[in-house]
């Protein structure tokens, strides 16, 4: 009895810590998220208007939303499939060849993810410069002049070298992560297909991607929220969502709208959305993808 | 206008609230019966010691202390003491800032009329304020914000917008200052033959300046009132036409990189492009000097501001000034010896401890006492038919989802992409002007 | 024979473009700390004339990269501290203890993977300010708002529910013999968590550190709302170093700038990234 009274007591000495602080700075702002996004409130002024689903209507008829909403998609899309199918490529390779120097390439691929956020933007802003950039100074060199461009000044390229600058940042993150899982798929499996002679692209679409199945399917999860955050926190510091809201991504126009817009109920507004959005994007994503597991 | 970070300033001002501190006590007078003046002062970039020099020659004079309070967020310090009840005598803080408190303040008619200090003779002097004053200031919505004839905000430092150019590379090619935009637009071809781009801007906010003014120039003050009160389809006006007509041309001859600095981190190259001669004008203020202080000039450079262009020759030109502001409180417990104190700002002695720190009252004559750049700056003011145009869009409730300056600046990075076309930019401004409109009341 | 060849000769020359897109822009900003003032204004790509030492001492002294490296550093370990203490027992009994409410909390915790820090942190700033106004009385400059302990908190909280996931699954994969052995030997629930299961989880526990000190140690969002007052930490002040007005005559104190917050996550880095393979995967490979 004394010993089942102990055990209660030592779970929820366990947990309790990790629930209060969880309860207090998650769940509570969540529900406030929610909770502002049906007032209309400059954010300090004493006074708050209930409005109903007022800011959701407006939302779905502002233009620089509908914008922010589209750029969020195609970033996620783009970012998404180049990223996964590298990083699952640069895995393949380095798992299943004998590469020279693998654990240096491994260290070197990873170093893009411990970055702040504020120095990728500085160090692409200094790729992306439009007269003397690394970029088109390479391309000039390469005598690809006609190939040079004004990578954050023409509005129809621009998002493209915001993704670009995010695969930069992940690739070597599921890379790693990648090449870790496949490192424990048996080597006798490759062994036997070899022998019916089966070639190397085969053997990765019939026995690595299933087989590291799962691992996928848990980090395109954890990819879709986390994309969603470093485009918001790499459009901050490196374009500011310009030129002319040509890179504005929904947490950014969020900021603008609480913020210098003083509108902060229906910034809040945006905020429910993306919480909305991404959760049912992961359910989606989690859905689609499911497969039968297989075992080694 | 340089610093748009989102996040901190607001916040700064939705702190208001709680950052209590500062002096307590509500007597108005010292121990020994002296009487006390309470001025608080948005710290600028000129310094602290301006004031406090300003200050022991006041107190020379007359018998009195005078506590100052100099921060560079004033709102922070002195509003938690508002909301109890104590109240400085003086302060100097312009309207236009984040905080929005001397518009609040306008608002809720809490400041003092001070129309009788211009009248008034300045302590130690024989002469009016009003007499000391530049023209064209007094009578704005900038100091008369209730579009009457009483003066509220007494116009403390001001500061032109125009138009920045090398005067220097227009000597050396034997160019003429552009006056019209005919000429203007003449200019771009020739300077185009040699390479060089007409216009530039570091950040499309920075058309701010621009914009204002052209819009006083194609229609007149009252149009320009008249767009920034929000009236009726009033950018669909024959006078709206023209001004985005104007501006989508000169746009057609910025230079290539325009768009792809103008953001936060690259503006200054875009403000490089006029010191190595590849641009000829960009919109921009007097702070630019300093700025760019450091950074490499073509041969020969030398700072030039002048205001924008006019349709035709001897049309007024209006040169966008920002100005700070010195006001009373009407809860003020001292406004006799305050408006007495704000004469005295306009001294001749107070004058020249404000001109050493390169803080330029509008006062008659003051460009002479400037020197280098300063003194090229503000001589803008003596071309003729300059006008001084103060003061921005009329402040509302705030629109969910509408920012105008956001449609009517930003816009221009899209048309210079061919993005967007003039006529979408002024479909997209009616709309949010509209929007605005109906906030109003 | 000759198509094998091709083939290793491609693969070699992809890794190394991969590689170079890395190592090049991080040397170059090293390079371009310690470039003079005037070699901005000429080819970005010159080396630097000599070394300008001069760039790393204005950011210490004028931009105080020093005083904002030492809030950073005590904002992120504090955090870690927390978020240790907090999260390590939390997950470890989620994991291997059965009881009621386990599943509605492992629910709530699954949930909280998809609550972006960046949307309530605005409401988190809000309900701050609503306790500093509480305890106006008590203290009058404030105690909730630019305050690194409570920025540190928020860090740790907003980051438990990640750290869960990633232990908990962890936890799952140590064999149920360990404990069963600890029991018969008389060690009490704390014992066995402390001394055997703890330890056990050590690789794990090293990627939550490297994870989560990068979080902290890079994040300017938060940091940028809970303290608009003169304490920043290190990417608030870079960022202001590089939106600054003067930004133009300043650019190799800015690039010094950027080294300084690069090298303590490099240097982390490198101390552990041998086990951080093992303790990833944990999670993320469990079904």
């Amino acid at each position: 009895m004394n010993q089942k009274k102990g055990r209660s007591k030592f779970i929820f000495l366990c947990v309790a810590p990790a629930f209060i602080l969880f309860a207090i700075f998650m769940i509570i702002p969540t529900i406030n998220v929610f909770r502002m996004s049906v007032y209309k409130w400059s954010g300090f002024s004493a006074s708050k208007e209930f409005v109903g689903f007022d800011n959701f209507r407006i939302l779905f008829e502002d233009m620089v939303f509908i914008k922010s909403f589209q750029n969020t998609v195609l970033l996620l899309v783009v970012v998404t499939i180049i990223t996964m199918s590298l990083a699952l490529l640069f895995a393949a390779i380095m798992s299943r060849e004998q590469v020279k120097g693998k654990d240096l390439y491994r260290v070197v691929f990873y170093i893009p993810n411990i970055l702040s956020v504020v120095i990728i933007a500085a160090i692409f802003s200094a790729i992306y410069d439009a007269k003397d950039g690394l970029l088109n100074g390479f391309l000039g060199m390469l005598r690809l002049d006609f190939l040079q461009n004004m990578w954050l000044g023409d509005q129809r390229i621009v998002i493209y070298s915001v993704a670009a600058a995010m695969i930069w940042q992940s690739v070597g993150y599921y890379m790693v992560m990648y090449m870790a899982s496949m490192s424990s798929i048996p080597e006798s499996f490759y062994e036997a297909s070899a022998l019916e002679g089966t070639g190397k692209v085969r053997q990765f679409f019939s026995i690595t991607l299933p087989l590291i199945w799962q691992n996928l399917r848990n980090t395109l999860t954890f990819f879709i929220i986390s994309s969603i955050n470093l485009s918001f926190t790499l459009i901050k510091a490196m374009t500011g969502g310009g030129p002319d809201g040509s890179t504005e991504v929904f947490l950014n126009y969020m900021y603008k709208q609480a913020y210098t817009n003083s509108s902060y109920g229906y910034g809040m507004a945006i905020g429910s959305i993306v919480f909305l959005f991404s959760f049912g994007l992961s359910l989606a994503v989690s859905r689609i993808t499911k497969r039968e597991t297989l075992q080694y | 206008m340089l610093n748009k970070r989102i996040g901190a300033a607001v916040l700064t001002a939705m702190m208001l609230t709680v950052s209590a501190c500062g002096s307590n006590g509500a007597s108005s007078t010292t121990e020994d019966g002296k009487p006390v003046l309470k001025m608080a002062a948005l710290e600028g970039g000129y310094g602290k010691e301006i004031y406090s020099e300003v200050i022991a020659e006041f107190e020379k004079q007359q018998d009195v202390k005078v506590e100052l309070t100099i921060s560079k967020s004033i709102e922070d310090e002195i509003t938690p003491n508002m909301k109890a009840g104590k109240y400085p005598d003086v302060v100097v803080l312009g309207q236009g800032r984040s905080s929005g408190l001397t518009e609040t303040l306008i608002k809720d008619k809490g400041l003092e009329d001070l129309t009788g200090v211009l009248a008034a003779k300045v302590p130690g002097e024989e002469v009016t304020v009003q007499d000391k004053l530049v023209d064209g200031l007094i009578g704005t919505l900038g100091t008369n914000p209730y579009g009457n004839e009483s003066t509220y905000l007494m116009p403390m430092f001001y500061s032109p917008t125009g138009l920045v150019y090398n005067k220097g590379l227009f000597e050396q090619k034997g160019w003429e200052v552009p006056t019209t935009w005919d000429e203007m637009f003449a200019l771009g071809e020739t300077a185009k033959q040699e390479g060089i781009a007409l216009f530039t801007y570091p950040t499309a906010g920075y058309l701010d300046s621009f914009f204002f003014a052209l819009l006083a120039d194609v229609g007149g003050q009252e149009f320009y009132d008249k767009v920034m009160n929000y009236e009726q389809d009033i950018w669909q006006s024959a006078e709206a036409t023209q001004v985005l007509e104007i501006t989508t041309k000169l746009l057609s001859y910025s230079s290539d990189t325009t768009v792809a600095y103008a953001n936060e981190q690259d503006f200054t190259k875009n403000q490089q492009s006029i010191l190595d001669n590849t641009t000829l004008f960009m919109p921009n203020g007097t702070w630019i000097a300093g700025e760019m202080g450091d950074a490499p000039k073509a041969e020969g450079f030398a700072w030039g501001l002048m205001p924008i262009p006019t349709l035709n020759e001897g049309d007024d030109r209006y040169i966008v000034t920002s100005m700070e502001s010195v006001w009373v409180p009407s809860e003020s417990k001292n406004k006799e010896l305050a408006k007495e104190f704000v004469a005295f700002l306009y001294s001749d002695k107070a004058a020249a401890i404000f001109a050493k720190s390169n803080a330029v009252q509008p006062i008659k004559g003051i460009a002479e006492q400037l020197t280098g750049e300063n003194q090229s700056f503000y001589s803008v003011y003596d071309a003729p038919q300059v006008k001084a145009l103060v003061g921005g869009f009329v402040s509302t409730k705030p629109v969910e989802g509408v920012n105008i300056k956001a449609v009517l600046f930003d816009t221009a990075n899209s048309i210079i992409s061919k993005q967007k076309t003039a006529e979408d930019w002024q479909k997209d401004l009616n709309q949010a002007s509209e929007k605005m409109r109906a906030a109003k009341e | 024979m000759i198509s094998n060849k091709l083939y290793k000769v491609f693969i070699y020359v992809i890794l190394s473009l991969l590689a170079l897109s890395i190592v090049v822009p991080m040397l170059w900003v090293l390079l371009a700390s310690v470039k003079e003032k005037s070699e901005f204004y000429g080819n970005p790509w010159s080396i630097p004339a000599g070394v300008f030492i001069q760039n790393y001492i204005e950011a210490f002294t004028e931009a105080s990269m020093g005083s904002y490296l030492l809030n950073s550093l005590f904002a992120t370990l504090l955090a870690l501290v927390i978020l240790l203490a907090v999260a390590v027992p939390a997950a470890y009994v989620l994991a291997r203890y059965k009881f009621k409410g386990r599943k509605i909390l492992n629910l709530l915790f699954m949930g909280g993977l998809f609550i972006n820090v960046n949307y309530i942190v605005v409401p988190i700033f809000l309900m701050l300010l609503d306790g500093d106004k509480l305890l106006g009385n008590w203290f009058p400059n404030g105690l909730f708002i630019d305050n690194l302990a409570v920025l540190a908190l928020v860090y740790a909280a907003t980051t438990i529910p990640f750290t869960i996931y990633l232990l908990s699954g962890y936890f799952q994969t140590i064999p149920e013999v360990f404990e069963e052995a600890a029991a018969i030997d008389g060690c009490s629930h704390f014992t066995t968590m402390v001394r055997i299961m703890i330890p056990m989880a050590r690789p794990s526990i090293v990627t939550v550190i490297l994870f989560n000190f990068l979080a902290f140690w890079n994040d300017y969002i938060i940091a940028l709302t809970l303290l608009p007052g003169p304490h920043k930490t290190l990417p608030v002040g870079l960022l202001n170093l590089m939106t600054a007005q003067k930004a133009a005559a300043n650019y190799g104190r800015l690039y010094a700038g950027l080294v300084i917050v690069m090298v303590p996550a490099l240097i982390l880095y490198i101390l552990v990234q041998r086990r951080l393979v093992e303790g990833m995967t944990a999670g993320g490979t469990r079904e």
